[in-house]
Protein backbone atom coordinates (compact mmCIF):
# COMPACT_ATOMS: atom_id res chain seq x y z
CA UNK A 1 0.00 0.00 0.00
CA UNK A 2 1.31 3.31 -0.91
CA UNK A 3 0.92 5.87 2.10
CA UNK A 4 1.91 8.94 -0.03
CA UNK A 5 -0.53 8.32 -3.30
CA UNK A 6 -3.18 10.60 -1.10
CA UNK A 7 -5.79 8.68 -2.98
CA UNK A 8 -8.63 6.79 -0.92
CA UNK A 9 -8.77 3.23 -2.45
CA UNK A 10 -12.09 1.60 -1.19
CA UNK A 11 -11.36 -1.54 1.42
CA UNK A 12 -11.46 -4.69 -0.80
CA UNK A 13 -14.07 -6.75 0.00
CA UNK A 14 -13.99 -9.26 2.09
CA UNK A 15 -15.51 -12.30 1.37
CA UNK A 16 -16.37 -15.44 3.66
CA UNK A 17 -13.59 -17.90 2.51
CA UNK A 18 -15.32 -20.52 0.90
CA UNK A 19 -12.83 -22.97 0.62
CA UNK A 20 -13.44 -23.36 4.46
CA UNK A 21 -12.60 -27.01 5.52
CA UNK A 22 -15.83 -29.37 6.12
CA UNK A 23 -14.51 -31.22 9.29
CA UNK A 24 -14.24 -34.88 8.62
CA UNK A 25 -14.13 -35.76 11.94
CA UNK A 26 -17.16 -38.32 13.68
CA UNK A 27 -17.77 -35.02 15.60
CA UNK A 28 -18.48 -35.45 19.55
CA UNK A 29 -19.70 -38.15 21.21
CA UNK A 30 -23.22 -37.71 23.13
CA UNK A 31 -23.23 -39.72 26.79
CA UNK A 32 -25.70 -42.04 26.03
CA UNK A 33 -25.24 -42.71 21.91
CA UNK A 34 -24.36 -46.01 22.32
CA UNK A 35 -27.43 -46.98 23.31
CA UNK A 36 -29.15 -45.98 20.60
CA UNK A 37 -28.52 -48.87 18.66
CA UNK A 38 -29.45 -51.75 20.94
CA UNK A 39 -32.51 -49.37 21.99
CA UNK A 40 -33.50 -49.82 18.28
CA UNK A 41 -33.23 -53.46 18.24
CA UNK A 42 -35.38 -53.85 21.16
CA UNK A 43 -38.36 -51.50 19.89
CA UNK A 44 -37.88 -53.56 16.46
CA UNK A 45 -38.32 -56.45 18.28
CA UNK A 46 -40.83 -55.55 21.04
CA UNK A 47 -43.29 -54.28 17.38
CA UNK A 48 -42.79 -57.89 15.86
CA UNK A 49 -43.46 -59.83 18.98
CA UNK A 50 -46.79 -57.39 19.68
CA UNK A 51 -48.19 -57.66 15.82
CA UNK A 52 -47.61 -61.47 16.22
CA UNK A 53 -45.03 -61.33 12.82
CA UNK A 54 -42.70 -63.09 15.43
CA UNK A 55 -44.08 -66.40 16.57
CA UNK A 56 -43.21 -66.95 20.45
CA UNK A 57 -41.90 -70.40 19.60
CA UNK A 58 -39.33 -68.82 17.55
CA UNK A 59 -38.25 -66.05 20.12
CA UNK A 60 -40.33 -65.30 23.09
CA UNK A 61 -41.41 -61.46 22.92
CA UNK A 62 -39.12 -59.36 25.32
CA UNK A 63 -41.63 -58.39 28.34
CA UNK A 64 -42.23 -62.81 28.35
CA UNK A 65 -37.92 -62.68 29.23
CA UNK A 66 -38.60 -60.30 31.98
CA UNK A 67 -41.71 -62.12 33.45
CA UNK A 68 -40.13 -65.41 32.98
CA UNK A 69 -36.91 -63.89 34.56
CA UNK A 70 -38.84 -62.48 37.65
CA UNK A 71 -40.51 -66.21 38.43
CA UNK A 72 -37.30 -67.99 38.12
CA UNK A 73 -36.31 -65.50 40.63
CA UNK A 74 -38.92 -65.62 43.07
CA UNK A 75 -38.41 -69.61 42.51
CA UNK A 76 -35.35 -69.20 43.71
CA UNK A 77 -33.48 -70.66 40.32
CA UNK A 78 -31.83 -68.06 38.59
CA UNK A 79 -29.75 -66.86 41.48
CA UNK A 80 -28.58 -70.37 42.55
CA UNK A 81 -27.66 -70.82 39.10
CA UNK A 82 -26.38 -67.70 38.52
CA UNK A 83 -24.36 -67.80 41.93
CA UNK A 84 -22.78 -71.51 40.92
CA UNK A 85 -21.79 -70.26 37.31
CA UNK A 86 -20.20 -67.06 38.72
CA UNK A 87 -18.42 -68.71 41.32
CA UNK A 88 -16.99 -71.07 38.78
CA UNK A 89 -16.14 -68.35 35.92
CA UNK A 90 -14.56 -66.34 39.06
CA UNK A 91 -12.33 -69.47 40.25
CA UNK A 92 -11.62 -70.07 36.42
CA UNK A 93 -10.50 -66.56 35.79
CA UNK A 94 -8.31 -66.73 39.39
CA UNK A 95 -6.64 -69.31 38.45
CA UNK A 96 -5.86 -68.38 34.74
CA UNK A 97 -5.08 -64.70 35.72
CA UNK A 98 -2.53 -65.43 38.74
CA UNK A 99 -0.52 -67.87 36.03
CA UNK A 100 -0.94 -66.05 33.16
CA UNK A 101 0.71 -62.98 34.97
CA UNK A 102 3.29 -65.22 36.59
CA UNK A 103 4.43 -66.97 33.74
CA UNK A 104 4.33 -63.72 31.89
CA UNK A 105 6.95 -62.20 34.19
CA UNK A 106 9.10 -64.68 34.34
CA UNK A 107 9.41 -65.25 30.69
CA UNK A 108 9.60 -61.62 29.98
CA UNK A 109 12.01 -60.52 32.53
CA UNK A 110 14.52 -63.54 32.05
CA UNK A 111 16.06 -64.89 28.88
CA UNK A 112 15.86 -68.60 29.89
CA UNK A 113 12.16 -67.95 30.99
CA UNK A 114 11.44 -66.54 27.75
CA UNK A 115 13.25 -69.50 25.71
CA UNK A 116 11.40 -71.84 27.68
CA UNK A 117 7.81 -70.31 28.44
CA UNK A 118 7.21 -68.19 25.44
CA UNK A 119 7.62 -70.92 22.66
CA UNK A 120 5.18 -73.15 24.39
CA UNK A 121 2.61 -70.61 25.16
CA UNK A 122 2.81 -69.71 21.29
CA UNK A 123 2.56 -73.20 20.26
CA UNK A 124 -0.85 -73.82 22.51
CA UNK A 125 -2.34 -71.23 21.85
CA UNK A 126 -2.61 -72.57 18.40
CA UNK A 127 -4.63 -75.31 19.53
CA UNK A 128 -8.55 -74.17 20.18
CA UNK A 129 -9.88 -73.97 23.64
CA UNK A 130 -12.58 -76.65 22.56
CA UNK A 131 -10.41 -79.36 21.38
CA UNK A 132 -8.56 -79.73 24.64
CA UNK A 133 -11.81 -80.24 26.22
CA UNK A 134 -11.88 -84.43 26.02
CA UNK A 135 -8.35 -84.47 27.16
CA UNK A 136 -9.67 -82.15 30.14
CA UNK A 137 -12.07 -84.86 30.88
CA UNK A 138 -9.48 -87.44 30.95
CA UNK A 139 -6.94 -85.96 33.58
CA UNK A 140 -9.50 -83.96 35.58
CA UNK A 141 -12.75 -85.94 35.51
CA UNK A 142 -16.28 -84.34 34.90
CA UNK A 143 -16.72 -82.67 38.35
CA UNK A 144 -15.78 -79.08 39.25
CA UNK A 145 -12.33 -79.28 38.81
CA UNK A 146 -12.20 -80.04 35.04
CA UNK A 147 -14.79 -76.70 34.88
CA UNK A 148 -12.51 -74.88 36.34
CA UNK A 149 -9.39 -76.23 34.57
CA UNK A 150 -10.83 -75.48 31.21
CA UNK A 151 -12.55 -71.90 32.28
CA UNK A 152 -8.71 -70.88 33.91
CA UNK A 153 -6.69 -72.26 30.50
CA UNK A 154 -9.13 -70.12 28.01
CA UNK A 155 -8.27 -66.97 30.68
CA UNK A 156 -4.48 -68.00 30.94
CA UNK A 157 -3.49 -67.07 27.04
CA UNK A 158 -5.31 -63.40 26.33
CA UNK A 159 -3.89 -62.70 30.50
CA UNK A 160 -0.53 -64.23 29.24
CA UNK A 161 -0.11 -62.60 25.89
CA UNK A 162 -1.12 -58.75 26.61
CA UNK A 163 0.80 -58.98 30.11
CA UNK A 164 4.31 -60.31 28.29
CA UNK A 165 3.96 -58.03 25.04
CA UNK A 166 3.34 -54.89 27.39
CA UNK A 167 6.60 -56.14 29.56
CA UNK A 168 8.38 -56.34 26.47
CA UNK A 169 7.78 -53.31 25.28
CA UNK A 170 8.51 -51.50 28.38
CA UNK A 171 11.22 -48.35 26.77
CA UNK A 172 14.82 -49.56 27.50
CA UNK A 173 15.09 -45.84 28.00
CA UNK A 174 13.71 -46.51 31.26
CA UNK A 175 16.09 -49.26 32.27
CA UNK A 176 18.76 -46.92 31.08
CA UNK A 177 17.56 -44.28 34.13
CA UNK A 178 16.93 -47.03 36.43
CA UNK A 179 20.49 -48.06 36.16
CA UNK A 180 21.85 -44.42 36.51
CA UNK A 181 19.67 -43.90 39.47
CA UNK A 182 20.73 -46.92 41.26
CA UNK A 183 18.02 -48.61 41.52
CA UNK A 184 17.48 -52.08 43.18
CA UNK A 185 16.11 -55.09 41.76
CA UNK A 186 13.10 -54.91 43.75
CA UNK A 187 12.20 -50.69 43.05
CA UNK A 188 12.91 -51.53 39.28
CA UNK A 189 10.09 -53.98 39.38
CA UNK A 190 7.98 -51.69 41.48
CA UNK A 191 8.51 -48.32 40.22
CA UNK A 192 9.36 -49.41 36.29
CA UNK A 193 8.39 -53.03 35.42
CA UNK A 194 4.54 -52.92 37.22
CA UNK A 195 3.17 -49.88 36.17
CA UNK A 196 4.74 -50.08 32.43
CA UNK A 197 2.72 -53.59 32.28
CA UNK A 198 -0.60 -52.63 34.32
CA UNK A 199 -2.03 -51.12 30.60
CA UNK A 200 -1.38 -54.61 29.28
CA UNK A 201 -2.03 -56.90 32.15
CA UNK A 202 -5.60 -54.92 31.97
CA UNK A 203 -6.38 -55.10 28.59
CA UNK A 204 -5.65 -58.91 29.00
CA UNK A 205 -7.93 -59.24 31.51
CA UNK A 206 -10.45 -57.91 29.44
CA UNK A 207 -10.43 -60.23 26.92
CA UNK A 208 -9.29 -63.00 29.94
CA UNK A 209 -13.08 -62.59 31.37
CA UNK A 210 -14.49 -62.47 28.05
CA UNK A 211 -12.91 -66.06 27.19
CA UNK A 212 -13.81 -67.51 30.87
CA UNK A 213 -17.81 -66.72 30.70
CA UNK A 214 -17.16 -68.16 27.26
CA UNK A 215 -15.54 -70.82 28.44
CA UNK A 216 -18.33 -71.01 31.04
CA UNK A 217 -21.27 -71.41 28.62
CA UNK A 218 -19.70 -74.42 26.92
CA UNK A 219 -18.34 -76.12 29.52
CA UNK A 220 -21.94 -75.86 31.50
CA UNK A 221 -23.96 -76.93 28.48
CA UNK A 222 -21.55 -79.78 28.04
CA UNK A 223 -21.83 -81.38 31.41
CA UNK A 224 -23.41 -80.01 34.61
CA UNK A 225 -26.12 -79.91 36.95
CA UNK A 226 -26.40 -76.33 38.30
CA UNK A 227 -25.45 -73.17 36.46
CA UNK A 228 -26.94 -70.86 34.02
CA UNK A 229 -25.90 -73.58 31.18
CA UNK A 230 -27.54 -76.25 32.91
CA UNK A 231 -30.80 -74.23 33.29
CA UNK A 232 -30.43 -73.41 29.75
CA UNK A 233 -29.27 -76.95 28.85
CA UNK A 234 -32.51 -78.05 30.75
CA UNK A 235 -34.94 -75.57 29.18
CA UNK A 236 -33.94 -76.94 25.62
CA UNK A 237 -35.60 -80.20 26.81
CA UNK A 238 -38.31 -79.31 27.58
CA UNK A 239 -38.90 -76.19 25.17
CA UNK A 240 -39.16 -73.92 26.91
CA UNK A 241 -38.22 -70.70 24.61
CA UNK A 242 -38.29 -68.12 27.28
CA UNK A 243 -35.98 -69.70 30.19
CA UNK A 244 -33.66 -70.05 27.22
CA UNK A 245 -33.55 -66.64 26.15
CA UNK A 246 -33.56 -65.66 29.94
CA UNK A 247 -30.02 -67.51 29.91
CA UNK A 248 -29.48 -65.47 26.74
CA UNK A 249 -29.76 -62.45 28.65
CA UNK A 250 -28.17 -62.83 32.02
CA UNK A 251 -24.94 -63.92 29.85
CA UNK A 252 -24.77 -60.88 27.96
CA UNK A 253 -25.69 -58.86 31.26
CA UNK A 254 -22.62 -60.82 32.86
CA UNK A 255 -20.43 -59.96 30.00
CA UNK A 256 -21.32 -56.10 29.87
CA UNK A 257 -20.95 -55.88 33.61
CA UNK A 258 -17.54 -57.52 34.10
CA UNK A 259 -16.22 -55.68 30.85
CA UNK A 260 -17.50 -52.72 32.89
CA UNK A 261 -15.89 -53.64 35.97
CA UNK A 262 -12.63 -53.89 34.41
CA UNK A 263 -12.75 -50.83 32.17
CA UNK A 264 -13.84 -49.18 35.46
CA UNK A 265 -10.61 -50.67 37.71
CA UNK A 266 -8.26 -49.48 34.37
CA UNK A 267 -9.78 -46.16 34.84
CA UNK A 268 -8.53 -45.65 38.20
CA UNK A 269 -5.67 -47.15 37.76
CA UNK A 270 -4.31 -45.56 35.18
CA UNK A 271 -5.11 -42.07 35.58
CA UNK A 272 -2.06 -41.03 34.57
CA UNK A 273 -2.64 -41.56 31.15
CA UNK A 274 -3.59 -39.43 28.56
CA UNK A 275 -6.04 -41.10 25.78
CA UNK A 276 -8.54 -40.40 23.27
CA UNK A 277 -10.82 -42.86 24.40
CA UNK A 278 -12.02 -40.87 28.00
CA UNK B 1 44.25 -28.42 40.40
CA UNK B 2 43.59 -30.27 43.65
CA UNK B 3 43.08 -34.25 44.23
CA UNK B 4 40.75 -34.91 40.92
CA UNK B 5 37.10 -35.88 40.83
CA UNK B 6 37.29 -37.24 37.83
CA UNK B 7 39.86 -39.72 36.36
CA UNK B 8 39.82 -40.96 33.00
CA UNK B 9 43.08 -43.06 31.87
CA UNK B 10 43.28 -44.59 28.26
CA UNK B 11 39.99 -45.00 27.94
CA UNK B 12 38.90 -47.01 24.62
CA UNK B 13 35.45 -48.00 23.60
CA UNK B 14 34.21 -49.90 20.32
CA UNK B 15 30.65 -49.95 19.25
CA UNK B 16 29.50 -52.40 16.67
CA UNK B 17 26.97 -49.49 15.57
CA UNK B 18 28.63 -46.36 16.07
CA UNK B 19 30.68 -44.35 18.30
CA UNK B 20 34.75 -45.01 19.41
CA UNK B 21 36.86 -44.03 21.54
CA UNK B 22 40.44 -43.89 20.81
CA UNK B 23 42.24 -43.61 23.99
CA UNK B 24 40.80 -40.84 26.47
CA UNK B 25 42.75 -39.00 28.75
CA UNK B 26 40.60 -36.70 31.37
CA UNK B 27 40.09 -35.56 34.60
CA UNK B 28 37.98 -33.18 35.76
CA UNK B 29 38.37 -31.39 39.03
CA UNK B 30 35.99 -31.24 41.92
CA UNK B 31 33.41 -28.68 40.67
CA UNK B 32 34.85 -28.16 37.21
CA UNK B 33 32.21 -27.25 34.82
CA UNK B 34 34.01 -29.17 31.43
CA UNK B 35 31.71 -28.79 28.28
CA UNK B 36 32.53 -31.49 25.77
CA UNK B 37 32.79 -30.28 22.08
CA UNK B 38 32.55 -32.51 19.07
CA UNK B 39 30.60 -33.17 16.01
CA UNK B 40 28.16 -35.92 15.70
CA UNK B 41 30.05 -38.94 15.61
CA UNK B 42 33.01 -37.64 17.45
CA UNK B 43 32.38 -39.96 20.83
CA UNK B 44 31.45 -37.62 23.16
CA UNK B 45 28.33 -39.49 23.58
CA UNK B 46 30.05 -42.61 24.03
CA UNK B 47 31.94 -40.98 26.51
CA UNK B 48 29.51 -40.14 28.57
CA UNK B 49 27.59 -43.75 28.59
CA UNK B 50 30.74 -44.90 29.41
CA UNK B 51 30.88 -42.93 32.57
CA UNK B 52 27.28 -42.84 32.98
CA UNK B 53 27.68 -47.12 32.91
CA UNK B 54 25.07 -47.61 30.52
CA UNK B 55 27.32 -48.69 28.00
CA UNK B 56 26.93 -52.49 27.86
CA UNK B 57 26.86 -53.28 24.38
CA UNK B 58 30.41 -51.81 24.48
CA UNK B 59 33.51 -53.16 24.22
CA UNK B 60 36.46 -51.70 25.50
CA UNK B 61 39.42 -50.88 28.23
CA UNK B 62 40.76 -48.32 30.08
CA UNK B 63 40.34 -46.87 33.34
CA UNK B 64 37.56 -44.52 35.08
CA UNK B 65 37.87 -43.55 38.58
CA UNK B 66 34.27 -41.86 39.66
CA UNK B 67 32.84 -39.78 42.66
CA UNK B 68 30.19 -41.99 44.27
CA UNK B 69 27.48 -39.85 43.87
CA UNK B 70 26.89 -38.93 40.16
CA UNK B 71 23.77 -38.13 38.40
CA UNK B 72 22.91 -38.04 34.81
CA UNK B 73 20.42 -35.73 33.12
CA UNK B 74 19.51 -37.14 29.31
CA UNK B 75 18.04 -35.30 26.05
CA UNK B 76 14.94 -36.17 27.43
CA UNK B 77 13.22 -35.84 30.42
CA UNK B 78 12.89 -39.07 30.81
CA UNK B 79 10.09 -39.15 33.69
CA UNK B 80 8.25 -42.23 34.64
CA UNK B 81 4.96 -41.19 33.14
CA UNK B 82 3.13 -43.15 35.41
CA UNK B 83 4.94 -41.41 38.80
CA UNK B 84 3.77 -38.01 40.07
CA UNK B 85 6.15 -35.13 39.92
CA UNK B 86 7.53 -35.47 43.32
CA UNK B 87 7.71 -39.29 42.92
CA UNK B 88 9.79 -39.10 40.09
CA UNK B 89 12.40 -36.89 42.17
CA UNK B 90 12.33 -39.29 45.02
CA UNK B 91 12.44 -42.47 42.38
CA UNK B 92 15.21 -45.25 44.10
CA UNK B 93 15.68 -42.34 47.49
CA UNK B 94 14.82 -43.23 51.06
CA UNK B 95 11.66 -41.83 52.30
CA UNK B 96 13.55 -39.05 54.32
CA UNK B 97 14.48 -37.19 51.28
CA UNK B 98 11.25 -35.89 50.74
CA UNK B 99 12.34 -32.52 52.30
CA UNK B 100 15.04 -32.29 49.69
CA UNK B 101 12.78 -33.37 47.35
CA UNK B 102 10.36 -30.30 47.58
CA UNK B 103 13.21 -27.94 47.64
CA UNK B 104 15.05 -28.79 45.17
CA UNK B 105 11.76 -28.87 43.23
CA UNK B 106 11.81 -24.95 44.44
CA UNK B 107 14.77 -24.47 43.07
CA UNK B 108 14.30 -25.58 39.96
CA UNK B 109 11.04 -22.99 40.22
CA UNK B 110 8.48 -25.32 40.09
CA UNK B 111 7.21 -25.19 43.77
CA UNK B 112 3.76 -26.51 44.23
CA UNK B 113 3.92 -28.88 41.11
CA UNK B 114 4.88 -32.03 43.00
CA UNK B 115 1.86 -33.39 42.36
CA UNK B 116 1.10 -33.23 38.65
CA UNK B 117 1.72 -35.38 36.35
CA UNK B 118 4.90 -35.49 33.45
CA UNK B 119 1.95 -35.11 30.57
CA UNK B 120 0.81 -31.88 32.84
CA UNK B 121 3.78 -30.39 32.20
CA UNK B 122 6.03 -28.65 29.45
CA UNK B 123 9.21 -29.78 27.68
CA UNK B 124 11.26 -27.17 29.66
CA UNK B 125 9.38 -27.57 32.73
CA UNK B 126 9.88 -31.54 32.22
CA UNK B 127 13.86 -30.93 31.96
CA UNK B 128 13.62 -28.59 34.98
CA UNK B 129 12.03 -31.94 37.27
CA UNK B 130 14.82 -33.73 35.60
CA UNK B 131 17.48 -31.39 37.01
CA UNK B 132 15.81 -31.41 40.39
CA UNK B 133 15.68 -35.40 40.32
CA UNK B 134 19.79 -34.77 39.91
CA UNK B 135 19.80 -32.09 42.60
CA UNK B 136 18.43 -34.53 45.25
CA UNK B 137 20.72 -36.78 45.19
CA UNK B 138 23.40 -34.67 45.47
CA UNK B 139 26.06 -35.38 43.10
CA UNK B 140 29.41 -34.91 42.82
CA UNK B 141 29.37 -35.49 39.58
CA UNK B 142 27.16 -34.47 37.02
CA UNK B 143 26.84 -35.78 33.48
CA UNK B 144 24.19 -34.30 31.28
CA UNK B 145 23.89 -35.86 27.53
CA UNK B 146 22.63 -32.86 25.50
CA UNK B 147 20.23 -31.97 28.05
CA UNK B 148 18.74 -28.62 26.59
CA UNK B 149 19.08 -30.42 22.64
CA UNK B 150 15.06 -30.51 22.62
CA UNK B 151 14.19 -27.29 23.91
CA UNK B 152 13.15 -23.97 21.86
CA UNK B 153 15.53 -21.27 22.17
CA UNK B 154 13.88 -19.02 24.47
CA UNK B 155 13.46 -21.97 27.23
CA UNK B 156 16.91 -23.17 26.33
CA UNK B 157 18.68 -19.79 27.88
CA UNK B 158 16.67 -19.69 30.46
CA UNK B 159 17.75 -23.53 31.31
CA UNK B 160 21.13 -22.09 31.26
CA UNK B 161 21.02 -19.44 33.46
CA UNK B 162 19.37 -22.04 35.98
CA UNK B 163 21.87 -24.75 35.45
CA UNK B 164 24.80 -22.01 36.19
CA UNK B 165 23.20 -20.69 39.26
CA UNK B 166 21.87 -24.48 40.61
CA UNK B 167 26.29 -25.70 39.41
CA UNK B 168 27.68 -22.55 41.31
CA UNK B 169 25.08 -23.02 44.44
CA UNK B 170 25.88 -27.16 44.53
CA UNK B 171 29.41 -26.80 42.96
CA UNK B 172 29.00 -30.50 41.41
CA UNK B 173 31.66 -31.68 38.96
CA UNK B 174 29.86 -31.01 35.77
CA UNK B 175 30.54 -32.88 32.18
CA UNK B 176 28.04 -31.21 29.81
CA UNK B 177 28.02 -33.10 26.57
CA UNK B 178 26.66 -30.89 23.26
CA UNK B 179 27.21 -29.54 19.84
CA UNK B 180 26.45 -25.77 20.97
CA UNK B 181 29.75 -24.24 20.73
CA UNK B 182 27.29 -20.65 22.52
CA UNK B 183 25.96 -23.26 25.37
CA UNK B 184 30.02 -24.37 26.31
CA UNK B 185 31.05 -20.76 26.24
CA UNK B 186 27.82 -19.61 28.18
CA UNK B 187 28.43 -22.22 31.03
CA UNK B 188 31.46 -24.49 30.79
CA UNK B 189 35.19 -23.20 32.77
CA UNK B 190 36.90 -25.22 30.42
CA UNK B 191 36.06 -26.52 26.90
CA UNK B 192 37.30 -30.60 25.72
CA UNK B 193 36.94 -30.94 22.14
CA UNK B 194 36.57 -34.54 20.84
CA UNK B 195 37.48 -35.29 17.34
CA UNK B 196 37.48 -38.82 16.51
CA UNK B 197 37.48 -40.46 19.50
CA UNK B 198 40.51 -38.50 20.97
CA UNK B 199 40.51 -35.35 22.31
CA UNK B 200 41.91 -32.87 20.21
CA UNK B 201 41.79 -29.65 21.98
CA UNK B 202 41.40 -28.73 25.81
CA UNK B 203 41.06 -25.13 26.47
CA UNK B 204 40.09 -22.95 29.32
CA UNK B 205 37.13 -20.40 28.84
CA UNK B 206 37.94 -16.90 30.02
CA UNK B 207 35.88 -14.76 32.08
CA UNK B 208 32.64 -14.37 30.78
CA UNK B 209 33.21 -10.60 31.12
CA UNK B 210 35.44 -10.14 28.52
CA UNK B 211 33.15 -10.21 25.49
CA UNK B 212 36.06 -9.48 22.91
CA UNK B 213 38.12 -12.45 24.02
CA UNK B 214 34.74 -14.73 24.23
CA UNK B 215 34.44 -13.97 20.58
CA UNK B 216 37.88 -15.03 19.97
CA UNK B 217 37.12 -18.47 21.13
CA UNK B 218 34.56 -18.58 19.78
CA UNK B 219 35.64 -17.97 16.47
CA UNK B 220 38.72 -20.48 17.31
CA UNK B 221 36.04 -23.57 17.89
CA UNK B 222 34.71 -23.11 15.23
CA UNK B 223 37.61 -23.57 12.91
CA UNK B 224 38.32 -26.30 15.00
CA UNK B 225 34.82 -27.60 14.43
CA UNK B 226 35.30 -26.90 10.61
CA UNK B 227 33.22 -24.31 10.19
CA UNK B 228 34.62 -21.00 9.39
Amino acid sequence: MNAHSGEIRPAPQLVAPTGRPVPLGPGKPGRYGHLLGPALLLLYWAVLSATGWLDPRTLPAPWTAISTGADLVREGRLQANLAVSAARAASGLLVGGVAGVLLAFLSGLSLLGGYLIDGIVQLKRGIPILAIIPFMILWFGIGEPMKIAVIAVAAFFPIYIQTHSALRAIDLRYVELAETLGLTRWQFLRRIVIPGALPGFLLGLRFGATAAWLALVVIEQLNASSGIGYMVTLARNYAQTDVMLVGLVVYALLGFGTDNLVRWAERRLLTWRRTLGR
Amino acid sequence: MSVAAVRIRDLKRVFTLKGVLDGVDLDIAPGEFVALLGRSGSGKSTLLRALAGIDHEAEGTGEIALPRKSAVIFQDARLLPWLRVLDNILLGQPGEARLRALQALEEVGLAGRELAWPHELSGGEQQRVALARALVREPALLLADEPFGALDALTRIQMHDLLRRLSERHKPAVLLVTHDIDEALALADRIVMLDGGRISADLQVPGRADRTLIALQRKRLLQMLGVS
